[in-house]
């Protein structure tokens, strides 16, 4: 299974300045749902006006003596206080926040320092900052096909199988995927294209194969004008490969590769075959691209039919768009909200929707990995490919129910079924109900499992080889599930490993990883992500339940979320980050936006998002609807061609 | 944590005997096709680096001085024992500061490796740095080969960690061809040997490059400037790394053709190479059937040797491991690379580490030993080389910098003044990788990265 592209990271705090508590359960900071109304320029106004009045004071007083005109750390206000809302500048609010909010900065024996109720107001005021960016659908660049999509265009179009890109090298994710094109892959572009006109087109003297015929029509009764055929024949190849009509010009290039094949004595066929290669290798094959230049001389364009399209059908299928699609932008009709929303639900009903999860899910839930992770073979001598395999497969399962049966993305973490084969089946104890290599839905009646936190799958992909991490599967939880921000471990800090092996003499790893909150470095993230993490220590690094850890001493999973409510099971764990269902729902939608337009979300952004959320808050989180809204939201039909 | 099961398992038939790739012979000019048919040239000047992320246990690394270097090597380099005095080594090369990144660390050691230079702060979420030394180096010599540069590595650069926002292919490239263009490696060497010498049908002989398809390439491309004025000024960027990638397809094709011509004329009994009778004959490269790591990391310096030894590249990349999960089950050792080096001076950590680092020395070993016994006009194939190992940190225990670890291997055609260890370096890795450059034969308009002079102390 390889992700089609990357799940962007959602701007995220980072700290230059150690290990900064930013955690605040139960608020989301600046993203406050409501207050959000339709007058953009009324809330403008008034940012600005706090802006100037505010938060330049407080930033002039305490701040700029050190960060003015370089900068300290990482953060430089100078061109923030210029333009506070620009997309650069959101990082340096974003760190400043972070700071202030913990006390970190300014730091002790400042000249001057606020009082709390400053510092409150602060992150108040830096929360209105996003009202100054301007309606923007952000930076916006020509993409590649990833290597998932490339081969599944192939497939459709030409029959081959799609195993045939496998020589490509895998993407790499990251915000967006990494949209660039090396000469190794053009090369193996060419290589790939050679291979399918093989495929396609029958040797000269046998018979046309379907797809050839297909393609290239009947051959031209004898006397026919050959080159008038190729040009039909090439509006027509076009027309799929580059996802929209091509230009006079773009068949030009065409046929004249067709009198190029001719001039060397190629027969008819032979030379729409060299045509056929010359699509696959061109830009308009394997970048999406625009349908002509935009007619109006606006810096912000809808996106032409046809390139909403292929966004939105790359983005639910990882494939081209299909007859339906092509003929609804063929009749300029695809961007009309209500026929783009009929779209997007008859695309996530059918089975190529899977890509969905390969492309996105997995990433999010930071399985991609999985398979090719290593464990101890002598303590878990069953975690092997096929069974890592299946834990993927639950995942997908889970993830394709709740889409396909539009349920609320509370399910994602409680959920009473999940999906088993026998293997996996033994590491629930289900052993005696569920037989056999095939996946099986199945009631859970444990409520410590069912839903992504007591999942054998994000159980294993956030440990060691041969032992839990309590640490990184509290990351996990705030991250990919709340989509809260960890700054990274400051730099230099020993891993669990290397302490001071006298000191750690006789504690358990509980007691262990405590000691990092007896370290005012690492106390503050620690005391969150900690306990998290140890009200899951019950499934241990494969999955499996279990009372005692490796050294035999009794699990303890009790715990305090910083909101101050406790748990001590992880099904009571399971219930608290359940009820936060606004947080569950914002995360998701962040993540699947970035996701769809292939970047970071930042500035206007979260105004969009702000108000997908009251949509998607009446529907009660459903997941279907967090779709479609994304896709005839704002950033997804609108592209910046300037500034 | 990502080994090669996969990759590397192929049937018993794809034995690659050493027949089967001579077809890319006898070329070894110094300014390949367009030189005058009859006279020998000199041999070109080839450049390789080979990489280990996290560091290195600096006792068993650093000579204990420059007379022990030859004498008492230490352990860490034991492996390279009889061509030690085609090694140099020099201690106090720093590393790029990362600050500020300080948190990310394993993506700083690979990125800034061959690019002396830190990512773009400001828009750190996409790639943003600076073109690589080997790149540098392709730009300048790769029109001379069917391959500009070739890009390898162990593992799959697919790993995702976030570090300081910092996008994740920092995390698993060295190779940068432009600043917003990470070079992705090959990890599959029957790819790479195909990439090398030509692809292969099904009766195992080299399916002939069609010399229409680089016409064809040119009228798309053609096609492609049309398209471009219509685009807005970023997609036009994002072409124009397009258009850069397929003119060195042209090129290879180009070049591909003009040896086949060569071939063709040899085998009819034309004298055309101007390969010196005495040369070694390539050398046989046999792709493994197991997953032994040392075995896999093995096929990948036989294919470099071959492409340098046969002229089809001149530069080339080896990441051996990627800074992230990677284990050693053939040493034994089922726990990270990664977790090893923090090892706090803990004994059974450090000799982990140790290890590791013998191992990855010993395949570079195993690559320049088979180098210098290959025989190229008057000299052997490494003294017309410059390899060169190391890591991005000096110690990953606590991601220090300022004694990275390095080994260079080959006299660089008589650039570089081999068999000795340098224990007062004063300089930066850009210093570094400008000297190499320099040594190669690369005129450079401008310093590497943070470089500001030549260590004219490590030259002939």
């Amino acid at each position: 299974m390889h992700p089609t592209r990357s799940i962007p990271r959602i701007a995220r705090t980072v700290s230059a300045l150690g290990c900064v508590v930013v955690l605040f359960f139960g608020t989301r900071g600046w993203a406050q749902v409501g207050g959000v109304g339709p007058d953009e320029a009324a809330l403008r106004a008034d940012a600005r006006k706090v802006f100037k009045e505010r938060v330049e004071p407080f930033v002039k007083r305490y701040c700029t003596r050190c960060h003015g005109n370089r900068a300290k750390a990482g953060i430089n206000f100078l061109a923030a206080l210029k333009h506070p809302g620009g997309a650069s500048s959101a990082l340096q609010w974003k760190k400043a926040v972070a700071n202030v909010k913990v006390h970190d900065m300014p730091p002790d024996g400042a000249p001057r320092i606020p009082s709390d109720e400053e510092r409150r107001k602060f992150i108040e005021w830096v929360g209105k900052i996003k009202y100054l960016s301007p309606r923007d659908p952000g930076p916006f660049v020509i993409r590649r096909l990833t290597k998932v999509e490339y081969g599944n265009t192939l497939r459709d179009l030409y029959g081959v199988d799609p195993s045939i890109a496998d020589r490509l090298p895998d993407e790499v994710f990251g915000e967006g995927y990494l949209n660039s094109i090396s000469p190794l892959q053009s090369e193996l572009f060419l290589g790939i294209a050679d291979d399918v006109v093989n495929q396609v087109v029958a040797p000269e003297g046998k018979a046309p194969t379907a797809i050839q015929k297909r393609l290239f029509g009947e051959a031209p009764p004898k006397g026919a004008d050959l080159r008038k055929a190729a040009r039909r024949v090439a509006r027509s190849l076009a027309r799929d490969a580059y996802r929209r009509p091509a230009s006079e010009a773009e068949l030009e290039v065409l046929v004249d590769v067709y009198d190029l094949a001719k001039a060397n004595k190629l027969n008819h066929t032979a030379a729409l075959g060299l045509m056929l290669k010359a699509v696959l290798v061109s830009p308009q094959f394997l970048f999406i691209t625009p349908a002509g230049k935009p007619k109006s001389s606006e810096p912000i364009v809808r996106l032409d039919d046809y390139q909403l399209a292929s966004r939105l059908s790359y983005l639910l299928w990882s494939s081209p768009p299909d007859a339906e699609l092509s003929a609804l932008a063929d009749r300029n009709e695809l961007h009309k909200p209500e026929v783009l929303r009929a779209q997007a639900e008859r695309l996530i009903k059918h089975p190529r929707a899977r890509a969905l999860f390969d492309g996105f899910g997995a990433q999010w839930l930071g399985l991609s990995e999985l398979e090719r992770q290593e464990f101890d073979p002598e303590m878990f001598p069953q975690a092997t490919p096929a069974l890592r395999r299946a834990m993927v497969e639950e995942a997908r399962l889970l993830f394709e129910s709740i889409v396909r049966e539009n349920q609320s993305v509370v399910r994602f973490v409680d959920s009473d079924y999940t999906f088993v084969n026998g293997p996996l089946a033994k590491l629930y104890g289900l052993e005696q109900d569920v037989q056999g290599t095939e996946m099986r839905r199945v009631k859970l009646n444990d409520p410590n499992r069912g839903g992504i936190l007591g999942m054998p799958a994000t159980l294993a992909a956030t440990s060691f080889p041969n032992r839990t991490s309590p640490v990184r599967r509290g990351v996990w939880v705030l991250e990919k599930v709340l989509g809260e921000r960890v700054p990274p471990p400051p730099p230099d800090v020993p891993e669990l490993a290397e302490q001071d092996s006298k000191q750690v003499e006789g504690l358990t790893l509980r007691q262990r990883t405590e000691l990092h909150q007896s370290d005012p470095t690492c106390a503050n993230c620690h005391k969150v992500l900690d306990p998290i993490g140890f009200g899951l220590e019950n499934f241990d690094a494969i999955g499996r339940w279990r009372q005692k850890d490796d050294a035999g001493v009794a699990i303890d999973s009790a715990g305090k979320l910083p909101s101050g409510k406790g748990f001590s099971t992880p099904a009571e764990l399971k219930r608290l980050l359940a009820d936060r269902k606004a947080d569950l729902a914002r995360n998701l939608t962040e993540r699947l936006m970035a996701y769809a337009i292939g970047r970071q979300l930042e500035g206007y952004d979260e105004i969009v998002v702000d108000r997908l959320m009251v949509k998607i808050a009446q529907d009660n989180y459903r997941v279907r609807t967090i779709i479609t809204e994304i896709v005839t939201s704002y950033l997804f039909t609108h592209r910046r061609v300037k500034g | 944590m990502t080994h090669m099961n996969n990759q590397s398992r192929v049937d018993r038939r794809s034995w690659l005997k050493g027949a089967g790739v001579s077809l890319a012979l006898p070329l070894l000019d110094s300014v390949g096709w367009a030189e005058n048919r009859g006279q020998v040239a000199k041999p070109p000047v080839r450049l390789g680096f080979m990489y280990m992320p996290h560091g290195v246990i600096m006792d068993e690394f650093w000579p204990k001085s420059p007379e022990a270097f030859l004498k008492s090597p230490p352990p860490a380099i034991r492996s390279l024992g009889p061509v030690l005095d085609q090694c140099l080594m020099m201690k106090g090369i720093s590393g790029v500061p990362i600050s500020p990144f300080n948190g990310a660390p394993h993506a700083l050691e690979l990125s800034t490796w061959l690019t002396a230079t830190l990512p773009d702060a400001d828009t750190r979420s996409r790639v943003n740095i600076a073109i690589s030394a080997d790149q540098i180096m392709a730009n300048y010599v790769g029109a001379h080969t069917s391959l500009p540069s070739l890009e390898l590595a162990t593992m799959p650069q697919t790993w995702k960690e976030n570090q300081e926002g910092l996008h994740e292919a920092y995390y698993s490239h060295c190779s940068y061809r432009s600043p917003t263009q990470p070079v992705p490696a090959e990890i599959d060497p029957r790819n790479v040997l195909n990439r090398l010498f030509g692809k292969r049908g099904k009766s195992g002989r080299v399916t002939p490059v069609n010399p229409l398809d680089r016409q064809m390439l040119d009228k798309v491309l053609g096609g492609a400037k049309d398209l471009r004025r219509t685009l807005s000024r970023t997609d036009q960027r994002k072409l124009d790394e397009y258009l850069d990638s397929v003119r060195a397809v042209e090129r290879r094709i180009a070049a591909i053709v003009y040896r086949q011509k060569e071939a063709a004329l040899e085998k009819a009994g034309v004298r055309s190479a101007k390969r010196n009778a005495s040369d070694s004959p390539p050398i046989e490269v046999k792709i493994p059937l197991g997953d032994k790591r040392s075995e896999y990391m093995q096929v990948m310096c036989d294919l470099t040797v071959l492409a340098f030894q046969t002229d089809t590249t001149r530069v080339s990349t080896y990441i051996g491991s990627t800074p992230n999960g990677v284990t050693y089950p053939e040493l034994g050792f089922t726990d990270q690379h990664h977790s090893q080096t923090h090892h706090n001076n803990r004994k059974e950590m450090v000799r982990k580490v140790a290890a590791i680092t013998e191992f990855n020395i010993a395949q570079f070993a195993y690559m320049v030993k088979k180098m210098h016994s290959l025989k190229e006009g008057d000299a052997t194939l490494l003294d017309n080389c410059i390899m060169m190992w190391g890591s991005g940190l000096e110690d990953g225990n606590r991601h220090q910098r300022h004694n990275l670890p390095f080994i260079v291997a080959g006299k660089g055609g008589g650039s570089i003044r081999t068999g000795r260890f340098l224990p007062n370096t004063k300089g930066n890795q850009g210093d570094l990788l400008t000297t190499l450059l320099a040594c190669a034969g690369v005129p450079l308009d401008r310093p590497i990265g943070i470089a500001t002079k030549q260590l004219n102390e490590i030259k002939a």
